[in-house]
């Protein structure tokens, strides 16, 4: 069967998917911009910015000077291909084949396709359409080769099918950048005079090989169908979840515990296959009389480990409803992490990269709620209520290391607790002072130690600290908030050490 | 018991310090102190300035510095006196020679070596390690400095308030017990009041390249480190009295001051032993004889010898010869140079060479200078071809020696808008942010407004970004770097690291010291400013070519001994495109005006158009009664000696600040602070000080308000562009020599111009167009015929040579390439291969092509390249030199290149086309639309509606015109002067910045030979350019929307065919116009 390729070209792809975020910006003049040498360059500009001058390569600061009002948005590296491979997925409604063409085009191989559309003019008007209706400005073209349907897409004046075996005719009076070639010939070609493709079509291959090189024979030829040029399709990525369907609606416990030992099984196969870990997972029960009951639950570090996630559902099963029955099980992981398999230790494993440890948090999180157990790691902050932070996953590495050179209590309070002090002289530590009723006599004290306030943060007064300790031996951490001239220092109570 | 503190970090220890040497000094004087120690890291740089802030104050300034190694606790030190300091510097200077700029390399060692009759402080690390000890390496390097500098060797002892504090001074007791060491209390201070600790914090972040909120442990816990008040020391040290005691020691015994620093002259600048008088003498009468020949007149002698007497009675000889020796060096080079500065319009200047200006021609400049009262150093600044200065600069290297000559340092100062990109990106915000809101400080006023701010989208009253001014301006004006002044050296009889420390420039083969001009002035340093001038190196082409061509010996003082009606003449019209200094477009509407007959004119016609003058309001004065429309009359007697010469208007530096102690009763010096205070916009505190009291002290000797108000205001233009009258008459003197050459040699003086680009204010495009005006013939580039410059050529008819454009106009070509076609240019080439032959690479031939330059052989541009791109296989090695296969293709026709198709690739080659003016293709379009041709502007009525169109030459916004732009515009006949108000302009900013052709519509305003069109609308009419790259008769293709598109057409959906035509379209083809500010 004879081949016919579609190009899609995108004029304002970046802009377009900006837009479909933030609908504000439509109709606004806005580009996205990136670093470059040490000045914001525009990468892409909407429609808007483009009617008001504002073209892809200019710097920011020139931009502005024309237009003053000019939004800028950071560009995000990679999102172009990014967003084609999403809409050559989108594409393959249309065709098995679909391949991205960056920076802003699309390539589908429409070969034995179009005729199920009613012809190829409504085939590639349902498509370019269709993606104006998401929201992406696009321009299409049809023909035997992708270089002809590419430079018809791109510079077509005409029409944008070129009927099969007439590609040389339709791309004669394009100008030879449809050819997709390197600016150097372009610009050579154009101050050679050659301003459209059939200028040239007709000389000698040798002469133009000789001034042009190979890239403009081969392009040609590609375009004209006399050299084959291959298409990478894409291939869409499978989302993590399994479906068990239910030939007879499940009431019992054993049942849906049957049900999620399968589906488990299924997705961690997958899993372990692409050293892959869930970090969360939901399990979706359907009921016949249409309610839909879930139980979600998170693990501390990837996981694979089938035993250990159906024990963590296992302890809130009893909280589904069968009712009448169950007909459909879903199980969906929506956060995925990468987990490579680490060589298990022989012995003294590390308790921290113990996975049991892992495991066992996991389990008291899933008893005792969300909010019940914390890793804490230092940060880089003197502010003792900042000093400390609660980990994200066990695994994560702490930026700094606990501070041993300071005196810091085993106990930090959340909130500090006034206190009642005598205090002899200014910069001293106090006499004694009265904690939750108890007065306790200061028999050893050190200090002061002056933390300022963040002042990047809030403002407020200083504090003088004291490592203080009673006749008992206890040791507190007091402070005084503020100086000691001020009409009544208040005092309070921070920690306590072990 | 009394404390000094010792240890303070100023802002000259770059990203450390959080305020400036002169703010800790007044602070300590506030709180008492009689002495301050200044310990900057490495560095001696801010010394001056403490130092300066003292003087005459009840303060001594400690010298002092932290040295920072590379193998041990930082010391700081303090040199006892001349000696120790000498030392001081030295290791210094040997700690930044042996690494690159900006760093020093100390050791432990070179310590050692040079540490007599210096007092060290070891400083310790600011925590203890867990077991609440120093860590062993400290103890050990301290045993081994105790060892190695005895008992001048002190430990640090600070309370700043960290955790452990009592731990940390117990253990340094028990150190200072064990090691005999006494310990010596300091508080480290990085700042002269607590609130300074934001900045400093930032200054921090700045330093380390993070954000304030990523900085963590690297910032300070407390604000601590502020100069306290000594009774606050007292108290913190209770426990420790002999460490307070031992500051008194160290203080007591450091007594260096940097008065003691005595600056003395090379001996090389006299010959045969005479002393530096006898020899300035005789070479000033040698010289006298030389330029006035043996009948000196009485006139001049008797001033020579009146000059001689005061440099002596100044002791000012040295300097005067050591200027002398530079300029005579560039004489035996054939370099020409020219001396400006109240000091070189002297008859002894003049003798020597030094300066070209005729004393005897006008007021002697000089006697102002010698005026006893003013004690203030002689200044000349010596200008030199720019392209061979640094030869000038090597021979004072070499026959000094880099240890004994250097140059002046500038300290880069930080900027509005660098302060805020720094403090912005330390505070966290995003790199859009931040040029958004230095945006809000565009293009000129230093302030940062708050309209501009909200303007650009940001809530002023946000806490963080106020937070973030705040900062922003104080830290406006820290200094930021050390840079190399323009070409002040200093010059010295004994090792220079003896009186500075000394730094590798970052050019090579340059050494610097680290003070900058002021601090050198006050330490009377005498330094000699080397500068670079592009107009001598064009003067010196212009003479070159004219010996060479019409075989005259011209010089610049044989030139001005002439005053000729001719050159004042053209002068007068405003024909001075290309002329030194009074070629822009505001030189170039007052001529006319000011109509200058004689050189004093000129000196005025360069002074006048200055900020200086404008913001003061005495241009229009000053013109009105030059034309005799206002009487000539003196706010009062005394001034009436001062404004005598400039028609009782002050139009000059010196004369404001004459006013300023003649009417408001300034001390000189205070006069000078003026000046100086104006030139740093830091000090914003102290100008407003100063405004109170001139305009009080003027009033109160009854003087008008609003003329104190204006001289003042004169006075702050005058601190940013200083123009006195001395340097306005050097300068003016080129201004002559210059429309000297232009007026009776235009062929000499385009092709000269067009060799010492860039320079100036045109382009290359506007220097040809006016040549061609005064009837030089201008031939096109050629591969046989052009050298790497321009060059003349017997011209076939009129009065002028030929210019020849050379390789040079064309872009991107190389210089190393031309000289390989030109040494195998035996005879003419006869075909393109021949040069490839020759080694000339493909790009640079295709980059010919492009330009044109194969005439000759009788290629146009697309043929020639057509035969360049064939090059690619030309047999090589042993078939070198054969036809390449495949030559003579036959029955391969290119299209034929229109004339304006040309136009347009000459300019994107050459940037000028001789061949059309673009505009002149689309002349009938504009027709059309009513535009009249610039040079038909003149035979219209003033006030007449009209319209023009060109493209732009230049943009210009000064500052001192309240937002308007000035553009000049350029058609086929001429250059059209556009006025465009502020508020036009906000309309059509973006007409007025991207166009290149611009149409406006507008009123004709005819003063004279002034002609301007006041815009009251713009058009961008570019896209009439794009048509001239295509083929005649063709549209450039737009593309239309396809069949299967729906959608309404939308035309801006095309890809411009060429990117060429796209540029062309832009505008960037073309000049894109240059902006000024």
């Amino acid at each position: 069967m004879a081949k016919r390729y579609a190009a899609i070209w995108f004029p304002h792809l970046i802009t377009d998917r900006i837009v479909r975020r933030l609908p504000e910006l439509r109709g606004q003049p806005f580009v996205l911009a990136a670093p470059e040498h040490g000045r914001m360059v525009i990468r892409a500009a909407s429609l808007k910015a483009e009617q008001c001058g504002v073209r892809t390569g200019m710097a920011i600061a020139d931009a502005r000077a024309a237009l003053p009002g000019l939004q800028v948005i950071d560009h995000i590296p990679g999102l172009e291909q990014k967003l084609l491979c999403w809409l050559a997925e989108w594409c393959l409604r249309f065709t098995p084949i679909a391949g991205i063409d960056l920076p802003d085009g699309l390539l589908l191989d429409t070969s034995g396709c179009a005729h199920l559309w009613g012809g190829e003019e409504r085939y590639l008007g349902d498509i370019l359409a269709k993606l104006r209706q998401l929201g992406f400005d696009c321009r299409g073209g049809m023909a035997d080769t992708i270089g002809a349907a590419w430079a018809i897409s791109r510079y077509g004046r005409t029409g944008c099918i070129i009927a099969p075996g007439e590609q040389l005719q339709a791309i004669m009076p394009l100008p030879p950048a449809a050819l997709r070639l390197s600016s150097n010939i372009t610009e050579k070609l154009q101050k050679l005079g050659l301003y459209e493709i059939g200028n040239f079509t007709k000389m000698p291959r040798r002469a133009l090989h000789r001034r042009f090189g190979q890239q403009l024979i081969s392009r040609l030829d590609q375009a004209l169908g006399q050299e084959f040029e291959p298409l990478q399709p894409v291939q869409p990525v499978q989302p993590y979840a399994e479906r068990l369907p239910c030939p007879e609606p499940i009431r019992t416990a054993t049942g849906i515990e049957i049900a999620l030992q399968q589906l488990l099984e299924m997705l961690c196969r997958r899993l372990a296959a692409e050293e892959k870990g869930l970090r969360r997972a939901v399990f979706k029960s359907y009921r016949i009389d249409g309610n839909v009951q879930q139980i979600t639950i998170g693990t501390s570090r990837p996981s694979h480990n089938v035993a250990h996630l159906f024990r963590l559902f296992d302890i809130r099963i009893s909280s589904l409803e069968p009712d009448l029955g169950f007909e459909l099980f879903l199980l969906e992981a929506p956060v995925v992490e990468s987990a490579t398999a680490a060589q298990e230790a022989l012995w003294h494993s590390n308790s921290v990269n113990d996975d049991k440890l892992a495991e066992l948090v996991d389990r008291l999180v899933c008893r005792l709620g969300d909010r019940s157990v914390f890793r804490y790691l230092p940060a880089e902050h003197y502010w003792p209520e900042r000093s400390a932070r609660a980990a994200a996953s066990l695994d994560e590495k702490p930026a700094t290391e606990w501070r041993v050179d300071l005196p810091r209590p085993v106990h930090l309070l959340p909130k500090p607790e006034p206190v009642e002090v005598a205090v002899p002289l200014p910069d001293y530590p106090p006499m004694h002072f009265r904690y939750n009723g108890m007065l306790h006599r200061v028999r050893k004290a050190d200090g002061p130690e002056r933390i300022e306030q963040e002042w990047w943060l809030q403002r407020g007064e200083y504090r003088d600290y004291y490592a203080v300790e009673d006749e008992a031996g206890r040791r507190y951490w007091l402070f005084r908030s503020g100086h000691y001239g001020a009409t009544t220092p208040r005092w309070f109570l921070h920690g306590f050490f072990a | 018991m009394s404390y000094t503190e010792l240890q303070v970090t100023t802002n000259f220890s770059f990203l450390r310090g959080g305020s400036h040497p002169e703010e800790i000094v007044e602070q300590a004087i506030a709180l008492g102190y009689k002495e301050i120690g200044i310990t900057d890291r490495n560095t001696l740089a801010g010394i001056v300035r403490a130092h300066a802030a003292a003087r005459g104050r009840d303060i001594r300034i400690i010298v002092g510095c932290r040295l920072d190694l590379a193998d041990g606790p930082s010391l700081l030190a303090y040199p006892a006196d001349k000696n120790a300091y000498a030392r001081l510097s030295e290791l210094l200077s040997v700690g930044n020679l042996r690494t690159e700029k900006g760093k020093c390399v100390l050791y432990r060692e070179d310590v050692y070596l040079l540490s007599e009759g210096i007092r060290f402080i070891a400083v310790p690390p600011p925590l203890l390690n867990a077991s609440y000890r120093f860590d062993a390496d400290f103890t050990q390097a301290l045993e081994a400095y105790k060892e190695a500098l005895g008992n001048r060797l002190y430990l640090a002892a600070n309370r700043s308030y960290q955790a452990n504090d009592n731990k940390r001074l117990y253990r340094l007791a028990q150190l200072s017990e064990r090691l005999g060491i006494p310990l010596v209390a300091t508080n480290d201070v990085h700042y002269h009041i607590p609130e300074r600790r934001e900045l400093q914090d930032v200054l921090t972040c700045i330093r380390e390249k993070c954000t304030i909120h990523e900085a963590g442990f690297r910032l300070h816990q407390n604000a601590e480190r502020y100069l306290k008040p000594q009774k606050e020391m007292l108290r913190l040290f209770a426990q420790y009295p002999e460490a307070i005691a031992n500051t008194q020691e160290i203080a007591a015994a450091s007594l260096f001051s940097l008065d003691s620093l005595e600056y003395v002259y090379p001996e090389e600048i006299c010959s045969e032993g005479r002393k530096p008088q006898e020899e300035l003498v005789l070479r000033t009468w040698e010289g006298a004889a030389e330029r006035f020949g043996n009948n000196i007149p009485d006139k001049v002698a008797a001033q020579i010898r009146e000059e001689l007497t005061f440099i002596e009675r100044k002791n000012y000889a040295s300097y005067f010869l050591t200027v002398y020796d530079f300029v005579r060096f560039a004489r035996e080079r054939n370099i020409l140079c020219q001396g400006r500065g109240s000091a070189a319009n002297s008859v002894v200047c003049y003798c020597l060479g030094i300066t070209s200006v005729d004393p005897t021609k006008f007021r002697l400049l000089f006697a102002r200078f010698m005026s006893d009262a003013r004690d203030e150093a002689p200044d000349i600044d010596v200008d030199f071809e720019h392209e061979r200065r640094e030869e000038v600069m090597q021979y004072i290297f070499e026959k000094y020696g880099r240890d004994r000559a250097a140059i002046v340092a500038t300290v880069t100062q930080v900027h509005s808008k660098g302060a805020i990109r720094d403090v912005g990106k330390a505070m966290g915000l995003s790199q859009d942010a931040i040029s958004r809101l230095s945006g809000s400080v565009f293009w000129f006023s230093e302030d940062i407004n708050r309209e501009k701010i909200i303007e650009n989208g940001f809530n002023p009253d946000d806490a963080h970004l106020k937070k973030t001014m705040e900062l922003t301006h104080q830290y406006i004006g820290f200094p930021r770097q050390l840079g190399q002044h323009t070409g002040g050296f200093v010059i010295t009889r004994e090792k220079l690291f003896h009186l500075c420390p000394i730094l590798n420039a970052r050019m090579e083969n340059r050494t610097c010291i680290e003070w900058n001009k002021d601090d050198i002035e006050t330490l009377g340093f005498l330094k000699v400013d080397v500068l670079a001038l592009g107009m001598l190196t064009c003067i010196r082409k212009a003479f070159d070519l004219a010996k060479e061509h019409y075989g005259k010996e011209l010089s610049i003082a044989e030139i001005n001994k002439t005053e000729e009606p001719a050159v004042y003449e053209m002068i007068s019209h405003a024909d001075t495109v290309g002329v030194f200094q009074i070629e822009s477009r505001a030189q170039m509407s007052m001529l006319p005006r000011l109509r200058p007959k004689c050189f004093y004119d000129l000196v005025i016609e360069v002074a006048i158009v200055r900020p200086g003058p404008i913001q003061g309001d005495m241009v229009h004065p000053y013109l009105r009664r030059r034309t005799n429309k206002e009487p000539v009359t003196y706010p009062s007697k005394e001034l009436e000696e001062i404004l005598g010469r400039t028609l009782g208007v002050p139009l000059f530096q010196e004369q404001a600040m004459e006013i300023a102690i003649v009417a408001a009763g300034f001390t000189p010096a205070e006069a000078d602070q003026l000046r100086r205070s104006m030139a740093t916009f830091k000090a914003k505190g102290m100008v407003s000080r100063f405004e109170k009291k001139l305009v009080e002290g003027m009033v109160s000797r009854g003087y008008d308000e609003t003329f104190a108000k204006r001289v003042f205001r004169q006075l702050e233009g005058f601190g940013s562009y200083g123009f006195p009258e001395s340097h306005a008459a050097s300068f003016a003197l080129l201004v002559y020599v210059s429309s000297w050459i232009k007026c009776y040699y235009p062929d000499v003086f385009a092709c000269a111009l067009l060799n010492s680009m860039p320079m100036g204010f045109y382009q290359p495009a506007q220097i040809v167009i006016d040549a061609r005006k005064h009837g030089v013939e201008m031939r096109e580039v050629d591969v046989n015929y052009s050298g790497w410059d321009n060059t003349l050529e017997e011209g076939t008819s009129g009065r002028y040579h030929a210019v020849r454009l050379g390789f040079r106009q064309i872009s991107g070509l190389k210089e190393n390439d031309m000289q390989l076609l030109l040494a195998a240019r035996q005879q003419l080439f006869q075909s393109v291969a021949q040069l490839s032959d020759a080694g000339v690479p493909a790009a640079a031939l295709e980059k010919l092509a492009d330009a044109d330059a194969f005439r000759s052989l009788g290629l146009d541009r697309r043929q020639a390249l057509w035969e360049v791109s064939a090059l690619a296989d030309k047999p090589g090695g042993m078939f070198t030199g054969q036809s390449p296969e495949g030559a003579g293709e036959i029955g391969i026709e290119l299209p034929a290149m229109s004339l304006s198709e040309h136009v347009v690739h000459d300019y994107a080659a050459l940037a000028l086309s001789l061949k059309a003016h673009p505009v002149s293709f689309v002349r009938s379009r504009l027709a059309v639309l009513n535009i009249t041709p610039a040079n038909e502007l003149s035979g219209l009525k003033n006030g007449m509606p009209v319209r023009v169109a060109g493209l732009i030459l230049v943009r210009q916004r000064p500052g001192t015109a309240k937002g308007v732009c000035f553009i000049t515009i350029e058609d086929e006949t001429g250059c059209a002067n556009l006025v465009v108000w502020q508020q036009t302009f906000d309309k059509y900013r973006k007409e007025i910045i991207q166009s290149a052709l611009l149409m406006v519509e507008g009123t004709l305003q005819i003063e004279g030979e002034v002609i301007h069109v006041v815009a009251t609308k713009c058009f961008n009419l570019s896209v009439l350019l794009r048509e001239l790259g295509t083929p005649a008769g063709e549209e450039p293709p737009l593309m239309t929307t396809s069949r299967a598109d729906e959608k309404e057409a939308d035309d801006q959906s095309y890809k411009t065919r060429d990117k060429r035509v796209q540029q062309a379209a832009q505008g960037e083809l073309f000049f894109g116009g240059r902006n000024f500010r």
